[in-house]
């Protein structure tokens, strides 16, 4: 007994750390859904992908006829298009992933609760912050690789093999598959390690509360104008394009770099996770006050409930973080109306385009208002799980769908669109109780799980791209079908075979916001229908997330 | 009443003792405005059962988390095993068992598991077999393979109980250690900390279960409001020689709160 033990060092801390934290991440997944739907999940990624593959030689102009070249190339997309839209649509998935500087205070705040995470475990045993947090951050990035890009390389790989048997070509190589998977690798791991290093310096409170948005939002919009060209900022991008010896033997330094990006952060995260124990007025009474306001009635259990929410956003101090996430991309976009010549842009960006992206940020604040506290608590109370999630509906819009309103109001002045401002509001909100609604109802007080359950995301998905890319095209084109109607012809006539055929542009450029608003008809139908349908989807569940 | 003032934690210790494990000076701590602990100074020598003890709120926990080095102190040092815990928290936690008041295994490990991670941590030797052992100790064999979010609340004591034995340290700092164990348990985990001792191993524990005060510490503080009232071995605290540990304990939280209760009163008028 007692024999004296060194502190564990970094050889022997990190690997049992990183392996368990693999384990526990496996299994919270697993908790929510079976593990055959989350295995489903890289299997429906890997038909997606492969598809694409498939069909690629139609985005790239290779299957295009009857169109000279000139307008082939305007029509489609080249390579480098493509790539870059890959891998900023994965750098920006992975800014949303790596923000677990603000996860990490609420796990240590919450460990005396029912549920604990291993990132609590510095409290309690020999290791340190910053290995614990790099053991984290390494884990992100393999569980995602792992379930995300790998099945999206076999995919390609599929489509690739499918010329044998299927009589269609691809220009995709297999010589390119190693080249993608490492560089859009490298992406992920650059986009975690850059979101894990801002939500870090906000965590450190203060000035940087308003600082790393900002600074976020003026960092992506001179990079979006080309001020830094986007290959030099997205190293992973930088190497894909680069598809040489040269630039791919840099990678595992660029990897070493994110890395220690990561472990920097880490290094700067506050090293204790006090609470200040400090007397408060009374919060509730006034927020449930001011609620009879807006017309819940005194005896409604929607009335408690909702004033319990928005005491917890503003005292776990989630409003700022819930801004500070608001605030960057919408810096962007103003950043961007302001600095950019949108009639040069290939994509016709307009106000009404922006809406439903801004509708869609729903999803993150649903997110977040169900990882603030958990509410085991309430199923010793007379209410149920639907009640809580209209609760917390509710509350996400009484909190920020300000902010988007002022926002559209801002576009618009700057874009000098004033006549859409009325429409863009209504298709912002629209968009904004539709993702919120559907959110509630598909994935109940667990939205964070929720990701990698592939029967939740396959609804989700086809949910939400059929209406919002409908909704994106329109907003293009301002009511001009063109675009649709064509690709409805060649699809009606040719099934599996069609080929994209350039057509003849008139000038049918409609004024008409029929079809925009008409969508966002059904889009606030269909979220009263998930509203309704609570009750019988999560009626019975226990209160758990 | 003894204030904090008058009184350290130092009290009388058996001769035949005399490396201290645990020493603090003046150590305090504040979480804003409010005041968790005021200064104090303890030392606790090698051997001994330490108790703590107090009503909810006293700072017993803030107390334990300072010699632990889960927090900070606002003013003063604390040193455990020689080492000052401020500037090495990690070497004094691997060197020390801590249970922790409510704190929980991590939810989606395995009770096997948080154990193999714990002592993979801590480097020990012969890692199956001690898992097994302990959770065979705790009766626990059948539930290995369970995740500790689905434990009941005892069987996830128990499995912190084995994550703070199983690296078998010299000195065992526990906060309220027998909450949730069932009677069984309790009688065998206290007859396991007193072979501890016997073994030359020292506790430092709190709780607010007096019976168990009695039972094992052989030297005692009472403490609320984030002073110390009284402190001493068992015998130097009765008034009377039938005065049991409740009795003393009401008799000095109790005064505690009527002066506090007149402080307040004064102060409003």
């Amino acid at each position: 007994m007692g024999a004296k033990r060194d502190e564990p060092n970094f050889g022997l801390s990190f690997p049992i750390t990183f392996k368990m934290m693999f384990k526990e991440e496996w299994r919270q997944n697993v908790d929510f859904a079976k593990s055959r739907r989350i295995l489903m999940f890289p299997a429906l990624l890997a038909i997606v992908s492969m598809a694409l593959t498939i069909g690629l030689r139609f985005l790239t102009g290779d299957g295009v006829s009857g169109a000279n070249a000139e307008e082939i190339s305007r029509e489609t997309f080249t390579f480098d298009q493509l790539r870059t839209g890959i891998h900023l649509m994965v750098f920006l998935f992975s800014m949303g992933m790596g923000t677990f500087a603000f996860l990490g205070r609420s796990i240590v705040s919450q460990r005396s609760g029912g549920k604990n995470f291993l990132l609590a475990s510095p409290a309690m045993q020999p290791i340190d912050l910053q290995t614990t947090y790099l053991a984290y951050y390494l884990k992100e990035v393999s569980f995602y690789i792992v379930l995300i890009l790998f099945p999206v390389t076999i995919g390609m790989a599929l489509g690739i093999a499918s010329q044998s048997f299927l009589e269609i070509t691809t220009p995709l190589l297999w010589t390119s598959l190693l080249p993608f998977l490492v560089c859009i690798s490298l992406t992920m791991a650059q986009g975690i390690a850059i979101s894990f290093f801002g939500s870090t310096l906000m965590s450190r409170g203060n000035q940087w509360n308003f600082l790393v948005p900002i600074l976020g939002a003026f960092i992506g919009a001179i990079i979006y104008v080309g001020f830094i060209p986007m290959e030099k900022a997205i190293i992973g991008l930088w190497a894909h394009s680069n598809e040489s010896i040269n630039a791919l033997i840099w990678t595992p330094l660029a990897f070493l770099s994110c890395a220690i990006l990561a472990w920097i952060s880490a290094g700067l995260l506050p090293e204790d996770f006090e609470v200040r124990i400090t007397g408060r007025d009374d919060l509730f009474i006034p927020i449930y006050e001011k609620l009879g306001k807006i017309g819940l009635r005194s005896d409604s259990r929607m009335r408690i409930l909702i004033a319990k929410e928005i005491v917890d956003v503003l005292r776990s101090g989630t409003l700022l973080k819930m801004l500070g996430s608001f605030a960057v991309p919408l810096l962007f976009l103003l950043l961007l109306a302001w600095g950019a010549d949108f009639a040069s842009f290939p994509i016709p960006f307009n106000l009404l385009s922006y809406a439903p992206f801004i509708g869609f940020f729903g999803f993150n604040f649903y997110s977040w208002l169900n990882a603030i506290d958990a509410p085991d608590h309430l199923n010793t109370m007379p209410v149920s799980v639907p009640e809580l999630l209209k609760a917390k509906i509710w509350t996400y819009f009484l909190l920020t769908s300000w902010i988007g309103v002022i926002f559209i109001l801002l576009m618009a002045g700057m874009l000098d669109q004033w006549n859409d401002a009325l429409s863009a509001m209504i298709v912002m909100l629209a968009n904004s109780i539709y993702i919120v609604s559907l959110s509630a109802w598909l994935m109940g007080l667990r939205p964070n799980k929720a990701i990698f359950d592939s029967g939740i995301m396959a609804r989700f998905w086809v949910a939400t791209a059929f209406p919002l890319i409908g909704l994106f095209v329109l907003s293009f084109t301002k009511g001009d079908t063109t675009l649709l109607e064509n690709w409805g012809m060649q699809v009606s006539a040719g099934g599996l075979n069609a080929e994209a055929q350039a057509i003849e542009l008139e000038n049918r450029q409609s004024t008409s916001l029929t079809g925009i608003l008409g969508i966002c008809a059904i889009l606030v139908s269909l979220s009263f229908l998930y509203l309704r349908l609570l009750k019988r989807k999560w009626g019975s569940a226990p209160f758990e997330n | 009443m003894l204030s904090w003032k008058e009184v350290n934690l130092n009290g009388p210790v058996s001769n035949t003792l005399s490396e201290y494990l645990v020493e603090a000076e003046g150590l305090a701590k504040r979480f804003g405005d409010f005041v968790a602990l005021q200064p104090l100074d303890v030392k606790v020598q090698a051997g001994e059962f330490f108790g703590v003890f107090g009503p909810n709120g006293a700072g017993k926990s803030t107390f334990i988390r300072l010699l632990t080095g889960q927090l900070r102190p606002s003013a003063g040092t604390a040193k455990v095993l020689g080492i000052n815990v401020d500037s090495k928290p990690r070497l004094v936690k691997a060197n020390i068992g801590i249970v922790p008041e409510s704190e929980s295994p991590p939810s989606y490990l395995t009770a096997a598991e948080f154990l193999e991670f714990v002592a993979r941590l801590r480097n020990i030797d012969e890692i199956n077999e001690k898992v097994n052992y302990w959770l065979d100790w705790f009766g626990m064999t059948d539930k290995s393979g369970t995740l500790c979010k689905d434990l009941s609340k005892g069987q996830r004591q128990k499995v912190m109980l084995a994550s703070a034995f199983i690296h078998e340290p010299r000195l065992l700092f526990l906060d309220e250690p027998f909450v949730n164990l069932d009677p069984i348990y309790q009688r065998k985990c206290r007859e396991l900390l007193l072979e501890h001792i016997s073994n030359g191993g020292t506790i430092f524990l709190c709780s607010h279960i007096l019976e168990i005060a009695e039972r094992l510490c052989t030297r005692v503080a009472v403490i609320d409001h984030g002073r110390v009232l009284a402190a001493g071995k068992m015998n130097d605290l009765r008034n009377s020689k039938s005065e049991t540990l409740e009795d003393i304990f009401i008799r000095l939280v109790g005064k505690s709160i009527d002066e506090i209760e007149a402080e307040s009163i004064t102060e409003e008028e």
